[in-house]
């Protein structure tokens, strides 16, 4: 069952075709790669499934029609995407970075806040040590009192990653999760990536890191120039000349 | 000695007045902008809304307590308002349509006389307890409602701020794009700041029309806003303490200044004076900005983190 498809997306900046009639089918429960040189329209395809950018085409996630929803309402519906330059909250702690995700919080609510008082204490205490938990996996929880802006960029992008965890979300969609982070971690987040995955987590991921990106997915979906230039198993894509043409510039 | 204290002793408690209404005035506008990022240069508005909704209703035979929760909730209404159309948008139409509203409650108030009594403006209304308190005590037993107040108001924002719902608006302030992508609705929860703040700057309008017991649209002039600003700025932006002090700081200013003629010779008129006065502040603010950018209460590490 595909948990999201996208038929058709355009987005046009002016000249520029970023998107030009895209298509992607991804299953429920699978991890699927994008690749394609810079420029290709991987981070806009991004933006117009998260809601960021409106383009025209159909997008149905979990059987849903989102291609006119607010990214509030699709963050909802349990879509969470990374964004390429991470947001780190500057002037907030890293653990409040962690504890803002979780959605639904009682305390959200500013009547809760008035009225139960205790329900919200209770609720904040489990919130944090869920995210103590995840920032420990990501290593980063002796950080975990710093202002997120007085990070470095790849602890910024483990933020950034262990943020969108924090939801539990159903769909997640990463954009270059492993530039800037050590060989050894990005191992060990590939290795939770596919935990998450047996739990049922369905992941999109954009990544130039081609071995790293091969490696975990069960699908590839070459982009270049706007369009989904060719799809296929790892070892099918790898073996691909046009592919190698288009990353290597005829190199390969 | 008690000569002395006698002659100094009304003199503080006008100042604390002063600052406990403006303390709670610039909380509201800390929230929106201090917490929330929203820019409202139009504060001022909301601040005649409460003070212009309580006295009319309670002039016209409306128990006191029902006109102040009246006034405050107009106030509030107001903000809801307002916010409809701009919060969605970028960040500067707010400061564009606040500025403006600002100036139509304003226009409002001096020439719809029927609801207003415009240019001579309201006196005559009922103050809290009249009757209960002796006159020449009233205005200690204000200050000591106002302080409480003052109070009230600052340790519900506290943890208001302090909770998952002020997270999320410091998020909003810090970049909005994070909480929309983690599923908070942004546009209501500016909305709420906006609201609040709002009726709070109301509730701060009330204090000052019961204080001065005769409002006017002069009262309401757009320089009021910014008053709110400056107590912000100095204190501290995004602390509610230092908002709190710096309320003091600035009406402790004001009243210095007006006295000082006395003291030592100032070759100016006393309506030059006034213009002097500004004239000083702006240069105070401009070396806090050199000195202390961060304010009273702000912190120093903030302002070096990058995005
Ligand atoms: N907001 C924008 N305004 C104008 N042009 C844009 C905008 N966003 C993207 N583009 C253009 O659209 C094209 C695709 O950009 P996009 O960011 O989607 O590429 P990408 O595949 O993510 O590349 P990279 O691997 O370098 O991140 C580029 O030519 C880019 O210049
Ligand atoms: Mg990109």
């Amino acid at each position: 069952m595909n948990i999201l498809t996208a038929r058709n997306l355009k987005k046009h900046f002016g000249g520029v075709k970023a998107v030009d009639g895209c298509s992607i089918d991804i299953e429920s429960g699978t991890i699927v790669g994008l690749i394609g040189p810079n420029g290709a329209g991987k981070t806009t395809m991004f933006n117009l499934i998260s809601g960021f950018e409106r383009g025209s085409g159909e997008i149905t996630f979990k059987g849903q029609r989102t291609d006119n929803l607010s990214p509030f309402k699709i963050a909802r519906c349990g879509m969470v995407r990374t964004f390429q330059i991470p947001r780190a909250l500057t002037k907030m702690s890293v653990l409040e970075n962690l504890m803002l995700a979780p959605t639904m919080q009682r305390g959200e609510r500013i009547w809760n806040v008035c009225l139960r008082r205790k329900k919200v204490l209770e609720q904040e205490q489990t919130i944090k040590e869920k995210s103590m938990g995840i920032l420990e996996f990501f290593e980063i929880d002796d950080l975990r009192d710093e202002y997120a802006g007085a990070l470095s960029g790849g602890q910024k992008k483990l933020l950034e990653m262990a943020r969108a965890i924090a939801i539990d979300p159903s769909l997640m969609l990463l954009d270059e999760p492993f530039s800037g982070v050590n060989p050894t971690l990005s191992r060990k987040i590939s290795g939770h990536i596919d935990e998450l995955r047996e739990g049922g987590m369905t992941f999109l991921i954009i990544e130039h890191d081609i071995p790293a990106v091969t490696k975990i997915s069960d699908r590839i979906v070459v982009m270049n120039e706007g369009r989904v230039m060719t799809e296929g198993k790892p070892e099918e894509i790898k073996r691909r000349k046009d592919v190698l043409d288009v990353y290597l510039g005829g190199e390969g | 000695m008690t000569e002395l204290l006698g002659a100094i002793l009304p003199y503080i408690t006008t100042i604390l007045l002063f600052a406990s209404i403006y303390a709670v005035f610039a909380l509201g506008l800390n929230l929106e902008w201090g917490f929330t990022g929203l820019i409202n240069f139009g504060h001022v508005a909301f601040f005649a809304i409460g003070a212009y909704t309580t006295v009319l209703l309670n002039i016209s035979g409306c128990p006191l307590i029902i006109s102040v929760i009246a006034g405050v909730a107009l106030a509030g209404f107001f903000g809801f308002l307002l916010g409809i159309p701009t919060l969605r948008l970028r960040e500067d139409y707010l400061a564009i349509v606040t500025i403006g509203f600002s100036e139509v409650v304003r226009s409002i108030l001096l020439n719809e006389e029927w609801l207003t009594r415009g240019p001579f403006g309201v006196h005559g209304f009922d103050r809290p307890f009249q009757d209960a308190v002796p006159y020449q005590h009233y205005n200690t037993f204000l200050l000591i409602l106002f302080v409480a107040i003052l109070a009230i108001v600052y340790f519900a924002l506290e943890r208001l701020i302090q909770s998952p719902w002020g997270r999320v608006l410091k998020s909003i302030r810090e970049d909005e794009t994070v909480p929309s992508a983690l599923g908070k609705n942004v546009f209501s929860y500016k909305l709420q700041s906006l609201i609040i703040g709002s009726a709070i700057a109301g509730l701060a309008g009330t204090m000052l029309a019961f204080y001065i017991t005769y409002i006017n649209p002069c009262t309401f002039k757009p320089i009021e806003t910014f008053y709110a600003w400056i107590i912000v700025i100095l204190g501290g932006t995004a602390s509610n303490k230092g908002t709190i002090v710096g309320a003091i700081i600035l009406w402790a200013f004001f009243s210095g200044t007006k006295f000082i003629d006395r003291i030592v010779p100032v070759p100016f008129e006393s309506h030059q004076m006034g213009a002097f006065r500004m004239i000083v502040i702006g240069l105070l603010l401009m070396l806090l900005m050199m000195y202390k950018p961060e304010g009273i209460f702000g912190r120093k590490e903030e302002l070096a983190l990058s995005d």
